[in-house]
């Protein structure tokens, strides 16, 4: 599942009552099958320069690189999700057990991989002819004749039909450089368009990719319009539109297209719709929600039966048993509460009322400068909202309008939150992100819109109470601010694209290395590792400096509190005076022991009547590892004492 | 941990207790209670063995303490009705049945306090505990006050706490005075006020005030965990001279608080099961109660085409562990299990900086940690607080990976200066940073422009805001400014609605009703406490200040609801078009479609309703598209079209609901169901029925759905069974 993975997953056995969080659209599955058309010109490979970026793929072997890709990064993040590629135009025939050149019900098409969630085999073929141009079928042999459009789309119709016939989200990913692939050929075209209506009315997407070269510009007029159909719902302006894929810029043609395919990686889900979002009362409109920010984490393990003669995942099933381990039907279940060793029960009805908060809504109190959002208020992920004219007409204007003003003013709309019936109420400050051509956005990578920002309820928040005392700037703090200056960011903002996460990506690493029966590699390269040799280069000076700085001062500071303490104990000495008996060393101080004190107390062998606590305290105080018993506490102690004092 | 507790709580039971007061309509005893059964079931709800209570009854009819049974005077109706100890709810129970006025008024306060206190001393002995006393009386019945001195010794000695809550006490700083206060009852209250400020640590209050605080949630404190504690470097130390080092310890600044778990039981089969009785934790068992938990047990099975169903159960022992690629399952050997798991070593190190203003929050994806210089290290703390004031000054965050200890998975944190200038504590805030894979790219027009199919920028639309509406949510957005809507105890305007004061509503709604089931399990369930849903509204005062500029935004946004049947489908569509505008329908011309074959149901299915002309066209698709669906699960191989046939069911349902002819998926699913049941589509095929069917919420079209349907609600859950 794409939205796998839950962030507030508890293992405990007893599930407590989890917020509604993702569960509500875990059935809505993507399917991808992706239509290449296999033609000389896509074969063509690029004239050779000494260009850096110039292209060194040929059509065909751009959009099959992009399509293991798609592949690889589908079975990270969207484990349930389908895929599937289709050639076209191609010599060879093949729809799935018919082969040969002119039995197949849809000529001049091969299914090369079959619509479903990628195997290992699947990777490793498709892994085969794009790395090493293995192709011993010889698919990659284009056709005499072009291949029918409508039966190309036909073909398409029955995979998606037959393989994922109640997928939430179907869509057809045609890869090509032919903006007029049956000519003038009316009847060809107008029985593509009957194709193209029939998927559009069983559900599902065409997404063109089309491939430009040597100038040539591809005029969707041509044919594609015809085939291409937008959701009436969605409003002029969407950024919907076909993005022709071209080498230039500095950007070859395989990283162009790689770029507009990621872009429909995943398909749009909304986390909620039609939420009322209430600015004041009476001035309501509607919005929809979505997750654009979601921690992936690897899939769990699962269990495996090697019994057979392949490996089978074993499918696990639950049933609730009672203390008498009798099977216990859903319907005797029923909710309750540890109190004071009993439970405490409600009926359903009472259960209901005690969740209802208020009903679902996005309703703002009020608004503050952005300033008074404190730095460490937050506790989960931000959800993205954008306005939608199904409910109420003007929804947009006036969304666009408060984005503005939010952006203008640099404030955050202070608001109460209800993302479904009986989901728990939070509160969230609403934030603007700018748009993504705009030069000043915090966010290039992330569309323009409002944030809900959930905030921290004072139950969240953790009383620290370290005491660590404020101190002045000096001169330590401006050598600091060189080393700072001097270690920015590239284009000095933090851009998650690229930093992948190292333990997800060894992960499935491994993973495809084992399933594929290959090596498995060695090491990662790890964008989160700091460029170590860089920071010397540019800052070693710096803080070569900055440390013998500190140094010098460190060691002024542990003289004078050195001083206090000495004189702090003379005070106390006093009174402890009346004490028979060798005092022990100071107790409520223990990290504070001087180092005289210390000397002295291991002299008088009293480090023995210092409890754990004070030893861990000092130890820790010294840097020495403090775990142990006690008397390898007292040990580590003495053998320090005997060498730094 | 906790510190341990040992509180008594001395109740007046006197006969005057029954009495209602001051315009109340519960009797003083159950305002007090309110009180006191609140702290009470606070302790039993924590089910901890080191917080301890007993209860003393003042006033009560019989005469029960151990200085009365020492033959000491003055210690009459006073009776001990729980000794100090771990409360339980069967305690509970026993105590609310003698929580009764009685008949008398004998008892003399300063002797209950004085019982309390030596049962505190006998218990707690010499050992470190919260010691406390808590006295809710109405101070009707005489008190002796010439050993109060002495009895403040003693508590000051012991080092306890006194708290005397008094019903219609007055009290100036709250803003209570009794009229017509009786003579003896005004000079029980200085009484006892008296002995209150001779003890080192007392609180003297009345009870209105205390019930008032009971709406207030308490928030569970929790012991600061350290997650860190270790080196945080720039550069390389193992590598390079230059790197740069210090020991901090890092902590947690927020960690969302749960809301109390449910568990799932079930209603004890037999009565009095107790012997089984299920142990919840080390500190407590299980009562003799009316539930028992409920456990999970999971069997597994594979695929087998030869077992009956197509599947068979295998045993747990015969299961390797593995992680799916794909739809392959890789199985690991316990040796190579932990070769997917990357390798870390602890540590805390920084990438770089970037300057406050290319980082937006909504970035953050979780909860705040803190970071301080390691105690008593001179050169961590100076080196740290350089570090915080050079960031600070230069307006830069730093960006650091963050291994938290060997083995576990790196994650990229934000570092967040706060040089102590707002509050006194200089320290480090970090926040956990999305990776790459975290980021979905989703598109969305523009907000500020309108972009045409041709590529035309258009800056005045319908969907863009005019002039007039910008500055009218200009205006509001000002006018609704908490910044200092406020007022502080100063008169100073203050932030409205600051963390400090937004309570959880759910886990404090959930707590209160708990404790409250707990104390009285038959009364109804009182509405959430004001508290806790005052910030579910913007402030009335606010919306009354702003009326105009809400007013002016209102006209300025001209916004529209969409009627309810518009937003349905209503009965005819739009005929669809692809972007060209080309009409398919013509193009079909004569040929146009009229019968529905197997491999392309859907859409023919939908083409025929949308040029369908007469009913008998509707009844004919309809008829068609159900012998599709029923040959679907006729030929289906176990369930390998099930989900396709559940799809065109689909599909027909929905289409006919938009046609308003539900009647003819109803007649047909009556059919279906009855088939599947009878096994007549070639043996067994309930799981279409159960899984796709019912769980598919494709059961028949009820009247919510369709208006002129005349299946209710209940006629469909009863038939989806």
């Amino acid at each position: 599942m794409a939205w796998g993975g839950d962030d507030d997953r508890r293992l405990d056995a007893d599930e407590g009552e989890e917020e509604l969080d993702e569960a509500d659209y875990k059935t809505q599955k993507d399917a991808v099958l992706f239509a290449i058309d296999v033609s000389s010109s896509m074969l063509q490979q690029p004239p050779a320069t000494d260009k850096k970026k110039a292209d060194k793929d040929s059509a065909i072997a751009a959009a099959l690189k992009c399509a293991y890709q798609f592949m690889q990064q589908r079975i990270i993040a969207q484990p349930k999700d389908m895929m599937g590629i289709l050639l076209f135009g191609t010599e060879k025939s093949k729809f799935r057990d018919e082969v040969g050149g002119r039995s197949s019900g849809y000529p001049h098409c091969y299914l090369f991989t079959d619509l479903d969630v990628p195997a290992a085999e699947d990777v490793k073929s498709l892994k085969a002819l794009v790395e090493e141009g293995e192709d011993p079928d010889e698919v990659l042999v284009p056709a005499k004749e072009p291949a029918s459009m409508a039966n190309v789309l036909f073909c398409a119709n029955q995979v998606f039909t037959t393989n994922a016939a109640n997928f939430g989200s179907r869509r057809l990913f045609i890869i090509t450089d032919n903006d007029a692939p049956h000519g003038k050929d009316k009847a060809a075209k107008s029985a593509a368009a009957v194709r193209a209506k029939d998927l559009y009315d069983l559900g599902v997407v065409i997404e063109l990719f089309p491939l430009s070269y040597e100038g040539k510009a591809f005029d969707v007029s041509k044919f594609y319009d015809d085939i291409i159909y937008r959701d009436p719902a969605t409003e002029a302006g969407s950024s919907d539109e076909v993005k022709t894929s071209k080498s230039g810029d500095g950007l070859s043609l395989l990283n162009s297209l790689i770029s507009n395919i990621n872009s429909k990686q995943t398909p749009k889900r909304a986390y909620f719709s039609n939420l009322h979002f209430e600015l004041a009362p009476n001035v309501t409109i509607s919005v929809k929600g979505y997750m654009p920010l979601h921690r992936q984490q690897p899939a769990r393990t699962c269990y495996v039966w090697l019994g057979g003669e392949q490996a089978q995942l074993a499918q696990s099933e639950t049933i609730k048993v009672d203390s008498a381990t009798r099977t216990v039907d859903k319907s005797e279940v029923k909710k309750a509460y540890k109190f004071g060793g009993e439970y405490i029960h409600f009926k359903p009805e009472e259960a209901a009322s005690l969740k209802n908060l208020g009903g679902k809504v996005l309703r703002v109190i009020g608004f503050k400068p952005r300033s008074l959002l404190p730095t460490w208020a937050s506790v989960k992920k931000s959800i993205f909202i954008f306005p939608s004219e199904e409910q109420f007409v003007g929804s947009t204007r006036v969304f666009s309008a408060l984005w503005q003003k939010l952006l203008d003013s640099d404030k955050v709309g202070i608001a109460w939150f209800v993302a479904r019936e009986n989901a728990n109420p939070i509160m969230v400050a609403i934030i603007p992100s700018r748009a993504m051509d705009d030069e000043t956005s915090e966010t290039p990578y992330l569309p323009a819109g409002l944030w809900l920002y959930p905030l921290p309820f004072a139950d969240d928040v953790r009383n620290v109470d370290l005491s660590a005392p404020p101190r002045p700037a000096d001169e330590l703090t401006d050598k600091m601010r060189e080393i700072v200056q001097n270690l920015q960011l590239p284009k000095a903002m933090y851009n998650p694209l690229k930093y992948p996460n190292p333990s997800l990506q060894w992960h499935y690493k491994v993973l495809q290395a084992m399933a594929l029966d290959e090596d498995v590699p060695d090491a990662l390269d790890d964008a989160t590792i700091p460029k170590y040799k860089q920071i010397d280069k540019r800052v070693g000076g710096y803080l070569a400096e900055w440390k013998e700085a500190l140094t010098e001062k460190a060691g002024g500071l542990m003289k004078s509190r050195a001083m206090k303490r000495e004189a702090e104990d003379e005070d106390v000495s006093r009174p402890l005076a009346k004490r028979t008996k060798p005092a022990a060393p100071k107790k409520a101080a223990g990290g504070h022991m001087s180092n005289a004190q210390l000397k002295a107390a291991l002299e008088q062998e009293t480090l023995k009547k210092m409890t754990v606590a004070e030893l861990k305290d000092v130890l820790a105080s010294k840097g020495v590892s403090a775990v142990g018993k006690k008397a390898e506490l007292v040990e580590k102690l003495e053998q320090w004492i005997e060498e730094n004092v | 941990m906790a510190d341990k507790e040992a509180t008594v709580y001395i109740v007046d039971l006197g006969e005057s207790m029954a009495d209602c007061h001051n315009g109340r309509d519960e009797s003083d005893l159950d305002f007090g209670m309110r009180y006191v059964w609140d702290k009470i079931s606070t302790t039993v709800a924590a089910s901890r063995k080191t917080w301890t209570l007993g209860v003393v009854g003042l006033n009560t009819e019989e005469t029960n303490n151990a200085q009365d049974s020492e033959g000491l005077e003055g210690y009459e109706h006073i009776s001990v009705l729980q000794d100090i100890g771990p409360m339980t709810m069967t305690q509970l129970r026993e105590l609310r049945s003698s929580i009764q006025t009685s008949h008398t008024y004998g008892g003399d306060a300063i002797s209950g306090i004085v019982v309390a206190l030596s049962m505190i001393e006998l218990f707690t002995k010499k050992l470190k505990y919260n010691r406390r006393i808590i006295l809710v009386t109405n101070g009707e019945s005489p008190i002796d006050d010439e050993s109060s001195e002495d009895v403040a010794k003693r508590l000051n000695d012991s080092n306890i706490e006194l708290i005397v809550i008094g019903v219609d006490f007055d009290d100036a700083d709250y803003g209570f005075k009794e009229e017509d206060k009786s003579r003896g009852k005004a000079k029980n209250e200085e009484t006892l006020r008296k002995l209150v400020e001779q003890c080192n640590n007392g609180l003297f209050g009345t009870m209105q005030q205390a019930v008032e605080e009971l709406a207030v949630p308490r928030i569970k404190p929790v012991r600061p965990f350290k997650a860190y504690d270790g080196a945080l470097t720039l550069g390389d130390p193992e590598k390079y001279k230059s790197a740069l080092s210090i020991h901090v310890e890092r902590y947690f600044k927020t960690k969302r608080a749960p809301a109390p778990p449910a568990s799932t039981v079930v209603v004890n089969s037999e009565p009095g099961g107790a012997s089984q009785s299920e142990t919840l934790n080390e500190d407590t068992e299980m009562g003799d109660a009316e539930f028992s938990g409920v456990k999970h047990m999971r069997t597994y099975r594979v695929n087998d085409p030869d077992a009956p169903g197509g599947k068979r159960d295998v045993e747990f022992e015969d299961l390797a562990k593995g992680y799916q690629y794909g739809r392959t399952v890789v199985p690991f050997s316990e040796s190579d299990f932990s070769i997917t798991k990357l390798e870390t070593k602890k540590s805390f190190t920084i990438l770089g900086f970037i300057p406050f203003s290319s980082y937006n929050p909504f970035l953050n994806l979780g909860e705040t940690g803190i970071i301080v210089a390691q105690k008593h290290n001179e050169e961590a703390e100076l080196g740290l607080s350089a570090f915080i004031h050079a960031l600070h000054e230069l307006e830069s965050y730093a960006v650091a990976r963050y291994v938290q200890k060997d083995g576990t998975q790196p994650q990229l944190v934000l570092l967040k200066p706060n040089p102590a200038i707002e509050d006194d504590f200089e320290c480090l805030y970090d926040v956990p940073l999305p990776f790459a894979e975290d980021l979905r790219s989703y598109q969305f027009p523009p907000l500020d422009k309108v972009l045409t199919v041709t590529g035309n920028i258009i800056k005045e639309h319908r969907l863009l805001p005019s002039e007039d509406l910008k500055q009218a949510m200009s205006d509001f957005v000002d006018a609704m400014d908490l910044s200092g809507f406020n007022v502080d105890e100063d008169g100073k305007p203050t932030e409205y609605a600051p963390i400090d004061e937004t309570y959880n509503p759910t886990i404090h709604r959930m707590n209160q009703a708990i404790r409250a089931r707990a104390v009285d399990p038959d009364a109804p369930i009182r509405p959430p406490a004001e508290i806790l849903l005052r910030f579910s509204n913007p402030p009335e005062k606010l919306i009354e200040k702003a009326k105009p500029e809400i007013e002016a935004l209102i006209d300025a946004a001209e916004i529209k609801k969409v009627p309810a049947k518009a937003q349905g489908r209503g009965s005819r569509k739009e005929p669809v078009k692809p972007l060209s505008g080309l009409d398919i329908d013509s193009l079909l011309g004569e040929s146009k479609r009229t019968t529905i074959s197997l491999d392309n149901a859907v859409p023919e299915f939908k083409q025929i309703l949308a040029t369908a002309a007469d009913d008998a066209t509707i009844e004919s698709a309809a008829k068609q598209m159900g012998q599709i669906v029923r040959k679907l699960i006729q030929d289906s191989f176990a369930d390998l079209f099930y989900a396709r046939a559940a799809e065109n069911l689909r599909v027909m349902r929905e289409e006919l609901i938009s046609l308003e002819v539900p009647g003819l998926y109803n007649k047909f699913l009556t059919g279906l169901k009855k088939s599947i049941l009878s096994g007549e589509l070639d043996g067994d095929r309930r799981e279409m029925w159960l899984k796709h069917i019912v769980g598919g919420h494709l059961g028949l079209i009820t009247q919510d759905e369709s208006e002129v349907s005349e299946v209710t609600d209940e006629e469909a859950k009863a038939f989806a069974t």
